[in-house]
C-alpha cells in the first residue's frame, strides 16, 4: 500500500461562530491518489482546500503530514501541498509570467540556480516559453490558467489541489488539462480536484469524496459512490452519462449483468467489440 | 471592437508601450541612470540648445530603437506640453494698468505686455521642462513598471513601499478589468441612457467595485499565503546585461550635450 501523505483527523472550521463550514472531516490521502472532490457550491470544498494547505487554521482537529503534526511551522503544509485557485486572476501577483512563476520557489528560499531550474521546468511543462516576459494582464483566460498551474508545479509539492480547474477553459484547454493531470500522476504526484463535472470525475478519479453541508458523506471508488442513489440525491449531484448509458444497456439486455462499467466511450467501444452482441 | 482599439489611454497605454518597446531589453538600472543623468544635465545646463538637443535625442531614441509609433509619442507628449504652454504663457505675459513692455495689447482696462526678455525666459523654461520630461519618458515608455520598482528596491527603498508598489500595480489592472466588465454589464441594461441614469450607474459601479476589491484582496492574500508568502516579496528577474554599445550611446549623448553647453557658454 502506498505511503500515507496526509491524515485529516476530525477537522472542523467555521468562518464565524454558528456557521460551520466544515464539520468533523477525517480521512487519509495516500501517495499517487487521484481524488475528485464533489459537492454543490458552498458545500465546503474550497474551505477544505485552504485548510489542507494551511492557510486556514482549523478550530478543531488536526492535519498530519507524513504522520507528524505540522505544529509550529505552518509553512510545512504549504510547502508540501499546493493549491491552484479557481480564478487565475486571484492568484497572480507579479508583473511578468517569469516573475509570477518564481514567486513560490523564491518563497521556499531555494538557491537561485534551483529557482531558475524549477521555473524553466514549469514553463516547459505548461508550454509557456513564448510568454516568459509577458505581463499577466495581457494574457487570455486559458493562458492565465496555464500560468497559475505552472506557479504551483514550480514549487514541486507532493500534493496538488485544483479548485475547479476546468471552469474557464475551452474544450482544447480542458483536453490539455487532462493530459497534464495524467503527466503529473505519472510523475507520482498526488492530485485532488474539486469539480462539478461528473463525467470527468468518473473517468479520471481513483477515489471520490462527496461533500455536503460541510461534511464528507461519501468516500470511495467512483463506481461505488455514483451507484448510491441516496448519496447522489443528498449531495445534489448527477450520475455520470457513461454510467447511465451502461445501466440502460444492461437493463435492456444488450450487455450481460455483472460487468464493471467502462469509464470512457472508447472503453465501452472495446467492451462491445469483445461481446457477441446481436439480436 | 473599434472602441477597444482606441482605449490605449492612461495607465494601459504607457504600460503597453513599455512592454512593446524595443528598448525593453536594456538593463533597467542603466536606463534609470541614463535618464536621471540626462534630466539633471538638462536642468543644470539651463541652456536652450541643450534643452532642444535633449528633446531631440530622447525622442529619436524612443521612436527609432524604441519603435514607439510617432503618432502615439506625440499624443503622449501633448499632455505635459499643454501644461507647459499654459505656464509659459503666464510667465511671458504681464498684466498691468499702464502700457509697458516691448509689445503691448489693451484688453478692457488692462494692458497685457510682453518683453523680449520675458519671452525668451518663458521659451527657455518651457523647453527645459520639455527636455526633462523627454528624459523621463525615455525611462517610463521603455521600462515596465515592475523593473523600475526592482531598481528602487536595489536602492534600498523601504520594503513596505516596494510591496505596495508591486501590489498596487497589479491591482490597477485587476480593477480596470473589473470596472470595464461592470460598465459593460450596466450599459447592456441601458444604464447609461441619460444623465440621471448614468449618475446612478456610476455610483453603483463605484460601490460594487469597492466591495469586489475587498473580496479580491482577501482571496489574493490567501493565494499568496498558500504559496508560502511570509512578508517578503521576491521574484526572479530576467537578467538584462548592460552592453558596451549602450554605454557608448549614452556617453555620446551626454558628451554632445556637454559640448553644446560649453559652445553655448563660449559663444
Amino acid at each position: 500500500m502506498p505511503e500515507t501523505i496526509l491524515q485529516v483527523k476530525g477537522l472542523c472550521y467555521a468562518y464565524e461562530a454558528g456557521r460551520q463550514a466544515l464539520q468533523d472531516i477525517s480521512f487519509d490521502i495516500r501517495q499517487g491518489e487521484r481524488i475528485a472532490v464533489l459537492g454543490t457550491n458552498g458545500a465546503g470544498k474550497s474551505t477544505f482546500f485552504l485548510c489542507l494547505n494551511g492557510v486556514l487554521e482549523p478550530q478543531e482537529g488536526q492535519i498530519l503530514l507524513h504522520g507528524k503534526p505540522d505544529g509550529r511551522s505552518r509553512n510545512g503544509l504549504r510547502e508540501h501541498v499546493g493549491i491552484v485557485f479557481q480564478n487565475a486572476d486571484d492568484q497572480m501577483i507579479a508583473s511578468t509570467v517569469l516573475a509570477e512563476i518564481s514567486f513560490g520557489p523564491m518563497n521556499l528560499r531555494l538557491p537561485l540556480p534551483e529557482v531558475e531550474r524549477r521555473v524553466d521546468m514549469a514553463v516547459r511543462a505548461m508550454d509557456l516559453d513564448d510568454y516568459r516576459n509577458r505581463p499577466p494582464h495581457y494574457l487570455s483566460g486559458g493562458e492565465k490558467k496555464r500560468v497559475s498551474i505552472a506557479d504551483i508545479i514550480a514549487m514541486e509539492p507532493e500534493v496538488i489541489l485544483f479548485d475547479e480547474p476546468a471552469a474557464s477553459l475551452d474544450p482544447a484547454g480542458t483536453e490539455m488539462l487532462e493530459q497534464l493531470l495524467d503527466n503529473l500522476s505519472a510523475a507520482g504526484k498526488t492530485l485532488m480536484i474539486a469539480t462539478h463535472d461528473m463525467d470527468f470525475a468518473f473517468r479520471w478519479a481513483s477515489r471520490v469524496l462527496v461533500f455536503s453541508q460541510g461534511r464528507v458523506i461519501a468516500d470511495g471508488q467512483p463506481l461505488t459512490v455514483f451507484q448510491k442513489e441516496t448519496i447522489i440525491r443528498q449531495a445534489n449531484l448527477r450520475q455520470p452519462a457513461m454510467l447511465t448509458v451502461f445501466q440502460s444497456l444492461c437493463a435492456h439486455g444488450l450487455l450481460p449483468e455483472g460487468l464493471p462499467c467502462p469509464r470512457t466511450p472508447a472503453a465501452l467501444d472495446i467492451l462491445l467489440g469483445t461481446l457477441p452482441v446481436g439480436r | 471592437m473599434m472602441k477597444k482599439k482606441h482605449t490605449h489611454t492612461g495607465a494601459h497605454s504607457i504600460d503597453y508601450f513599455a512592454y512593446a518597446s524595443g528598448l525593453n531589453g536594456w538593463n533597467a538600472a542603466f536606463k534609470t541612470v541614463f535618464s536621471m543623468g540626462s534630466l539633471i544635465l538638462c536642468i543644470t545646463a539651463d541652456h536652450i540648445f541643450v534643452s532642444l538637443f535633449f528633446i531631440l535625442a530622447m525622442s529619436v531614441l524612443i521612436i527609432i530603437p524604441g519603435k514607439l509609433p510617432v503618432h502615439d509619442y506625440l499624443a503622449l507628449l501633448c499632455i505635459p506640453v499643454f501644461f507647459m504652454l499654459m505656464s509659459g504663457i503666464t510667465i511671458a505675459f504681464d498684466i498691468s494698468l499702464a502700457a509697458r513692455g516691448d509689445y503691448c495689447w489693451k484688453i478692457g482696462c488692462f494692458f497685457f505686455s510682453v518683453t523680449h526678455a520675458s519671452l525668451w525666459y518663458a521659451l527657455s523654461l518651457t523647453l527645459r521642462a520639455l527636455g526633462a520630461v523627454s528624459a523621463m519618458y525615455l525611462l517610463t515608455l521603455t521600462t515596465p513598471a515592475c523593473e523600475i520598482v526592482s531598481v528602487l528596491r536595489r536602492l534600498h527603498l523601504p520594503k513596505i513601499f516596494i510591496e505596495l508598489m508591486y501590489l498596487i500595480y497589479r491591482f490597477i489592472f485587476i480593477l480596470l478589468d473589473a470596472h470595464g466588465r461592470m460598465r459593460e454589464a450596466a450599459a447592456s441594461r441601458l444604464g447609461f441612457r441619460d444623465f440621471r441614469t448614468s449618475c446612478r450607474s456610476f455610483g453603483g459601479i463605484a460601490g460594487n467595485l469597492l466591495i469586489c476589491s475587498m473580496r479580491r484582496a482577501r482571496v489574493y492574500y490567501d493565494a499568496m499565503l498558500s504559496r508560502c508568502y511570509d512578508g517578503d516579496m521576491r521574484f526572479l528577474e530576467p537578467k538584462k546585461t548592460v552592453r558596451s554599445r549602450h554605454i557608448l550611446l549614452a556617453g555620446a549623448v551626454w558628451l554632445a550635450a556637454l559640448l553644446i553647453w560649453l559652445a553655448g557658454k563660449g559663444g
